[in-house]
Protein backbone atom coordinates (compact mmCIF):
# COMPACT_ATOMS: atom_id res chain seq x y z
CA UNK A 1 0.00 0.00 0.00
CA UNK A 2 1.53 3.15 -0.85
CA UNK A 3 0.99 6.15 1.53
CA UNK A 4 -1.12 9.18 -0.30
CA UNK A 5 1.89 11.31 1.48
CA UNK A 6 4.30 9.86 -0.57
CA UNK A 7 2.70 10.76 -3.62
CA UNK A 8 1.55 14.29 -3.14
CA UNK A 9 4.49 14.69 -2.01
CA UNK A 10 6.22 13.24 -5.85
CA UNK A 11 3.55 15.39 -7.02
CA UNK A 12 4.50 18.71 -5.21
CA UNK A 13 7.86 18.31 -5.96
CA UNK A 14 7.30 17.16 -9.53
CA UNK A 15 5.25 20.99 -10.09
CA UNK A 16 7.99 22.33 -8.11
CA UNK A 17 10.97 21.52 -10.45
CA UNK A 18 9.02 22.33 -13.51
CA UNK A 19 7.77 25.73 -11.69
CA UNK A 20 11.85 26.40 -11.40
CA UNK A 21 12.23 25.22 -15.29
CA UNK A 22 9.16 27.65 -16.66
CA UNK A 23 10.64 30.59 -14.16
CA UNK A 24 14.11 29.99 -15.14
CA UNK A 25 15.16 28.70 -18.45
CA UNK A 26 14.99 31.01 -20.79
CA UNK A 27 14.77 28.59 -24.07
CA UNK A 28 11.16 28.47 -25.32
CA UNK A 29 11.53 25.03 -25.71
CA UNK A 30 12.80 24.35 -22.53
CA UNK A 31 10.04 26.37 -21.08
CA UNK A 32 7.16 24.57 -22.56
CA UNK A 33 8.88 21.34 -21.50
CA UNK A 34 8.90 22.56 -17.59
CA UNK A 35 4.81 23.16 -18.48
CA UNK A 36 5.02 19.52 -19.43
CA UNK A 37 6.80 17.87 -16.20
CA UNK A 38 4.51 20.57 -14.05
CA UNK A 39 1.34 19.30 -15.31
CA UNK A 40 2.61 15.70 -14.92
CA UNK A 41 3.01 16.64 -11.03
CA UNK A 42 -0.36 17.59 -11.08
CA UNK A 43 -2.12 14.29 -12.74
CA UNK A 44 0.14 11.97 -10.17
CA UNK A 45 -1.61 13.73 -7.39
CA UNK A 46 -5.48 13.45 -9.01
CA UNK A 47 -4.45 9.84 -9.14
CA UNK A 48 -3.63 9.21 -5.79
CA UNK A 49 -6.37 11.00 -4.51
CA UNK A 50 -8.99 9.41 -6.90
CA UNK A 51 -7.40 5.81 -5.51
CA UNK A 52 -7.28 6.97 -1.81
CA UNK A 53 -10.93 8.21 -2.46
CA UNK A 54 -11.81 4.73 -4.01
CA UNK A 55 -13.22 6.97 -7.31
CA UNK A 56 -12.80 6.74 -10.72
CA UNK A 57 -12.84 10.74 -10.69
CA UNK A 58 -9.31 11.26 -10.14
CA UNK A 59 -8.34 9.37 -13.07
CA UNK A 60 -11.20 11.61 -14.75
CA UNK A 61 -10.07 15.27 -13.83
CA UNK A 62 -6.61 13.82 -14.70
CA UNK A 63 -7.92 12.61 -18.34
CA UNK A 64 -8.92 16.25 -18.81
CA UNK A 65 -5.80 17.79 -17.61
CA UNK A 66 -3.91 15.91 -20.15
CA UNK A 67 -6.34 17.02 -22.94
CA UNK A 68 -5.01 20.35 -21.54
CA UNK A 69 -1.86 19.42 -22.54
CA UNK A 70 -1.73 18.51 -25.59
CA UNK A 71 -3.59 21.36 -26.67
CA UNK A 72 -1.17 23.80 -24.81
CA UNK A 73 1.70 21.74 -26.61
CA UNK A 74 0.40 21.77 -29.66
CA UNK A 75 -0.40 25.56 -30.08
CA UNK A 76 2.20 26.39 -28.19
CA UNK A 77 4.74 25.14 -31.35
CA UNK A 78 2.79 26.74 -33.70
CA UNK A 79 3.66 30.06 -31.81
CA UNK A 80 7.43 28.52 -31.14
CA UNK A 81 7.64 28.19 -34.97
CA UNK A 82 6.15 31.44 -35.58
CA UNK A 83 8.45 33.03 -33.46
CA UNK A 84 11.48 31.07 -34.46
CA UNK A 85 10.70 32.28 -38.03
CA UNK A 86 10.52 36.25 -37.20
CA UNK A 87 13.45 36.15 -34.81
CA UNK A 88 15.75 32.91 -35.68
CA UNK A 89 16.21 32.49 -31.86
CA UNK A 90 14.74 30.68 -29.38
CA UNK A 91 15.62 32.95 -26.96
CA UNK A 92 12.55 34.73 -24.66
CA UNK A 93 14.61 38.36 -24.55
CA UNK A 94 14.81 38.82 -27.80
CA UNK A 95 10.78 39.08 -27.30
CA UNK A 96 11.34 43.33 -26.58
CA UNK A 97 9.42 44.58 -29.48
CA UNK A 98 7.07 46.49 -26.87
CA UNK A 99 9.56 47.95 -24.42
CA UNK A 100 9.53 51.58 -24.73
CA UNK B 1 5.42 -3.76 0.08
CA UNK B 2 6.42 -5.11 -3.48
CA UNK B 3 4.34 -2.53 -4.81
CA UNK B 4 5.77 0.70 -2.41
CA UNK B 5 9.70 -0.45 -3.85
CA UNK B 6 8.38 -0.05 -7.70
CA UNK B 7 6.44 3.47 -7.25
CA UNK B 8 9.66 4.35 -4.67
CA UNK B 9 11.48 3.63 -8.08
CA UNK B 10 9.69 5.15 -10.68
CA UNK B 11 9.38 8.30 -8.47
CA UNK B 12 13.24 8.47 -7.89
CA UNK B 13 13.56 8.01 -11.46
CA UNK B 14 10.75 10.56 -13.05
CA UNK B 15 12.32 13.44 -10.03
CA UNK B 16 15.70 13.18 -11.27
CA UNK B 17 14.68 12.93 -15.32
CA UNK B 18 12.67 16.28 -14.07
CA UNK B 19 16.09 17.70 -12.60
CA UNK B 20 17.61 16.76 -15.85
CA UNK B 21 15.18 18.31 -18.08
CA UNK B 22 15.29 21.50 -16.37
CA UNK B 23 19.03 21.76 -16.23
CA UNK B 24 20.77 20.31 -19.59
CA UNK B 25 22.11 22.46 -22.27
CA UNK B 26 21.14 21.12 -25.21
CA UNK B 27 17.55 21.05 -26.33
CA UNK B 28 17.96 17.14 -27.89
CA UNK B 29 19.10 16.40 -24.67
CA UNK B 30 16.04 17.86 -22.59
CA UNK B 31 13.45 16.25 -25.24
CA UNK B 32 15.25 12.78 -24.62
CA UNK B 33 14.98 13.49 -20.73
CA UNK B 34 11.24 14.54 -20.72
CA UNK B 35 10.64 11.78 -22.51
CA UNK B 36 12.51 9.32 -19.65
CA UNK B 37 10.31 11.65 -17.08
CA UNK B 38 7.02 11.35 -18.64
CA UNK B 39 7.69 7.29 -18.77
CA UNK B 40 8.33 7.25 -15.52
CA UNK B 41 5.56 8.53 -14.08
CA UNK B 42 3.27 6.30 -16.52
CA UNK B 43 5.22 3.65 -13.88
CA UNK B 44 4.03 5.69 -10.92
CA UNK B 45 0.62 5.55 -12.75
CA UNK B 46 0.78 1.98 -12.71
CA UNK B 47 1.76 1.43 -9.34
CA UNK B 48 -1.14 3.48 -8.06
CA UNK B 49 -3.67 1.57 -10.23
CA UNK B 50 -4.60 3.71 -12.80
CA UNK B 51 -3.78 1.21 -15.67
CA UNK B 52 -6.13 3.79 -17.78
CA UNK B 53 -4.36 6.58 -16.91
CA UNK B 54 -0.73 5.31 -17.80
CA UNK B 55 -1.77 3.88 -20.91
CA UNK B 56 -2.79 7.29 -22.01
CA UNK B 57 0.49 8.98 -20.71
CA UNK B 58 2.58 6.46 -22.96
CA UNK B 59 0.46 7.03 -25.89
CA UNK B 60 0.01 10.54 -25.45
CA UNK B 61 2.65 12.09 -24.08
CA UNK B 62 5.09 9.44 -25.10
CA UNK B 63 4.06 8.96 -28.73
CA UNK B 64 2.88 12.07 -29.00
CA UNK B 65 3.99 15.44 -27.53
CA UNK B 66 7.42 14.10 -26.94
CA UNK B 67 7.86 13.07 -30.84
CA UNK B 68 6.18 16.78 -31.57
CA UNK B 69 9.14 18.58 -29.86
CA UNK B 70 11.74 16.50 -31.77
CA UNK B 71 9.88 16.66 -35.06
CA UNK B 72 9.60 21.13 -34.06
CA UNK B 73 13.49 21.12 -32.68
CA UNK B 74 14.36 19.21 -36.45
CA UNK B 75 12.46 21.16 -38.03
CA UNK B 76 13.36 24.47 -37.05
CA UNK B 77 16.96 22.33 -36.96
CA UNK B 78 18.51 25.67 -34.69
CA UNK B 79 21.72 25.03 -32.98
CA UNK B 80 21.72 27.69 -30.46
CA UNK B 81 22.38 27.55 -26.95
CA UNK B 82 20.38 30.28 -25.26
CA UNK B 83 22.71 32.13 -22.73
CA UNK B 84 21.30 32.10 -19.12
CA UNK B 85 21.97 35.53 -18.48
CA UNK B 86 20.05 36.15 -15.23
CA UNK B 87 22.48 37.32 -12.50
CA UNK B 88 23.11 34.95 -10.14
CA UNK B 89 21.56 36.10 -6.63
CA UNK B 90 18.08 36.54 -8.87
CA UNK B 91 18.35 32.78 -9.85
CA UNK B 92 19.10 31.56 -6.46
CA UNK B 93 16.06 33.18 -5.44
CA UNK B 94 14.06 31.81 -8.17
CA UNK B 95 15.02 28.15 -7.78
CA UNK B 96 14.78 28.10 -3.84
CA UNK B 97 11.30 29.74 -3.30
CA UNK B 98 9.51 26.99 -5.19
CA UNK B 99 12.05 24.32 -4.09
CA UNK B 100 12.11 25.14 -0.55
CA UNK B 101 7.88 25.93 -0.74
CA UNK B 102 7.28 22.08 -2.33
CA UNK B 103 9.76 20.42 1.04
CA UNK B 104 8.11 22.48 3.25
CA UNK B 105 4.79 20.93 2.23
CA UNK B 106 5.90 17.54 1.27
CA UNK B 107 7.77 17.42 4.87
CA UNK B 108 4.49 19.04 6.94
CA UNK B 109 2.29 16.29 5.12
CA UNK B 110 5.03 13.36 5.73
CA UNK B 111 5.33 14.37 9.14
CA UNK B 112 1.59 15.50 10.16
CA UNK B 113 -0.28 12.58 7.83
CA UNK B 114 -2.92 13.70 5.62
CA UNK B 115 -6.30 14.32 6.72
CA UNK B 116 -8.57 11.05 6.61
CA UNK B 117 -11.72 11.32 4.47
CA UNK B 118 -14.63 8.95 3.74
CA UNK B 119 -14.75 6.59 0.31
CA UNK B 120 -16.43 7.44 -1.92
CA UNK B 121 -16.60 2.96 -2.44
CA UNK B 122 -17.18 3.43 -6.48
CA UNK B 123 -14.91 1.12 -6.96
CA UNK B 124 -11.77 1.90 -9.38
CA UNK B 125 -12.64 -0.69 -12.56
CA UNK B 126 -12.78 0.77 -15.88
CA UNK B 127 -16.28 0.08 -16.29
CA UNK B 128 -17.05 2.55 -13.18
CA UNK B 129 -14.60 4.51 -14.81
CA UNK B 130 -15.80 4.38 -18.47
CA UNK B 131 -19.88 4.92 -16.56
CA UNK B 132 -18.81 7.76 -14.54
CA UNK B 133 -17.22 9.92 -17.34
CA UNK B 134 -20.41 9.25 -19.90
CA UNK B 135 -22.15 9.82 -17.28
CA UNK B 136 -21.46 12.81 -15.13
CA UNK B 137 -18.83 14.33 -17.09
CA UNK B 138 -20.63 14.08 -21.07
CA UNK B 139 -20.51 17.66 -21.24
CA UNK B 140 -16.69 17.97 -20.34
CA UNK B 141 -15.86 15.52 -22.72
CA UNK B 142 -17.52 16.84 -25.73
CA UNK B 143 -15.94 20.38 -24.47
CA UNK B 144 -12.89 18.86 -24.50
CA UNK B 145 -13.27 17.70 -28.13
CA UNK B 146 -14.48 20.84 -29.13
CA UNK B 147 -11.37 22.47 -27.71
CA UNK B 148 -8.53 20.16 -29.90
CA UNK B 149 -10.70 21.00 -32.57
CA UNK B 150 -10.37 24.16 -32.29
CA UNK B 151 -7.00 23.65 -31.46
CA UNK B 152 -5.91 21.76 -34.81
CA UNK B 153 -6.75 24.78 -36.63
CA UNK B 154 -5.40 27.10 -34.67
CA UNK B 155 -2.58 25.58 -34.62
CA UNK B 156 -2.51 25.32 -38.55
CA UNK B 157 -3.43 28.62 -38.82
CA UNK B 158 -0.33 29.99 -36.54
CA UNK B 159 1.83 27.76 -38.08
CA UNK B 160 1.28 28.79 -42.03
CA UNK B 161 3.95 30.46 -43.88
CA UNK B 162 2.75 33.18 -44.95
CA UNK B 163 -0.95 34.79 -44.64
CA UNK B 164 -2.81 33.90 -47.80
CA UNK B 165 -3.75 36.95 -49.36
CA UNK B 166 -8.15 36.74 -49.38
CA UNK B 167 -9.90 39.20 -51.90
CA UNK B 168 -12.82 39.24 -50.35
Amino acid sequence: MIPIEAVISLGLLLFAVGFVGVVVRKNLVVMLMSLELLLNGANIILAGLGRRLGSPRGSIFALFVVMMAVSEAAVGFALILAYVRRKKSYDVDALDDLKG
Amino acid sequence: MITLLVFALFAVLALVAAVLVVVQKNVMHSVLYLAFAVLATAGVFFTLGAEYLGAIQILVYAGGIVVLYIFVIVIVNLKEVVPERRPLLPTVFLVAVPVATGLEVAYLLLAKGFPAAGRAGEGLGFGTLAETLFRSYLLPFELASILLLAVLVGAVIIARKKLVHDPD
